[in-house]
């Protein structure tokens, strides 16, 4: 087994200015610090239609409250989700992409050192045609691979990421290489078990992370609230 | 801003927005067995964040609820409007104190 640079295309291109973007970072290192009720805050801003900042503080009062814990982290993952919202449909759906991904890279990082945490990776195996699709996020340090992919919501959930996971873990095994593989979701619980259900693709060796178990990718348990 | 209001009377202003994302989003033919089941898991989630319905809560929070059914309300993408039926519960649960709305303040909420 071994890791290789994707090669990059037009879309990859395009999308890496994106995935540079600064507002990309500044949003991943907030949330990737955030409570799950300020995470659920961020994700709703960015899928939502107002851009005013006071229609989501009514919206969520626990985490806006004066004396709410970490305000002031609340109110900068608000201004910079806002200005997420305030981009046109479909490069705000580029940003919110990239933003997982970023967030997951702080978060497993954490964990494995951000040296061994690479982006846009593929997965080599002796005898098998490679996946066309790089893996978003992997852990490239010896005896402990992983390959991760990431998911702005449950419905990016399908057959052929699932399939895709499973074979790398599958060709690993073959290798006797334990390979980690999941899924990292910036979507709750009941949807991801929702879309998992309708799957008929094999997922029992695969890890799915959601808004709310963020945390254990750098090691640590959810916090509160 | 609204006055204290009852928790039934939210929860049906929170069904309500549940309802009418649930009948955008299944204008998505390859997504109706999805958002039909995301639905049926909503409803329950938000019934079950709601023990008293009779029972009175604060002004913040039914301004809490208003606002988010009014932005639901603004939702005219179906895609956007599936995301939206997977937020939404979770949103009205935090925002009812996630099973305790209701729950007069001498009463535990749950647990030991």
């Amino acid at each position: 087994m071994r890791f290789q640079d994707a090669a990059r295309d037009a879309r990859a291109v395009v999308y890496a200015g994106i995935q540079a973007d600064p507002l990309v970072a500044r949003l991943a290192a907030l949330a990737a610090d955030a409570t799950y009720a300020q995470r659920l805050m961020a994700r709703a801003v960015m899928n939502g239609e107002s851009t005013g900042p006071e229609t989501w503080r009514r919206i969520f009062p626990t985490v806006f409250v004066a004396g709410a814990p970490d305000l002031e982290r609340a109110e900068a993952l608000l201004a910079a989700s806002l200005e997420v919202a305030e981009r046109g449909e479909q490069v705000r759906s580029q940003f919110r992409g990239a933003f997982v991904e970023s967030l997951a890279q702080v978060l497993v990082a954490r964990r494995a050192g951000a040296a061994a945490v690479r982006r846009e990776r593929r997965v080599l195996f002796d005898g098998v045609a490679s996946e066309i699709h790089p893996y978003d996020l992997t852990v490239e340090k010896a005896g402990r691979e992983e390959a991760w992919d990431c998911k702005w919501g449950a419905r990016g959930i399908n057959a052929d990421v699932l399939n895709q996971l499973d074979d790398a873990r599958r060709h690993a095994s073959g290798e006797e290489h334990a390979l980690r593989v999941g899924l990292i979701v910036f979507d709750v619980r009941t949807s991801c078990a929702v879309r998992l259900s309708q799957q008929t693709a094999p997922r029992q060796g695969t890890a799915v992370v959601t808004l709310e178990t963020l945390d254990a990718l750098a090691g640590r348990k959810p916090g509160p609230g | 801003m609204p006055e204290p209001a009852r928790a039934g009377d939210l929860l049906a202003t929170t069904l309500a927005a549940l309802g009418v994302l649930a009948d955008l989003g299944e204008t998505i033919e390859d997504e109706w067995t999805y958002v039909t089941k995301l639905t049926e898991m909503g409803r329950a989630r938000l019934h079950a964040a709601v023990p008293d319905p009779g029972a009175l809560v604060p002004a913040e929070i039914a301004s809490a609820i208003d606002t988010l059914a009014d932005e639901a309300g603004r939702i005219t993408d179906p895609h956007r409007a599936i995301d939206w039926l997977s937020t939404l519960p979770a949103i009205a649960e935090l925002a009812l104190g996630g099973g305790t709305a209701g729950v007069p303040p001498n009463q535990p909420a749950g647990g030991a």
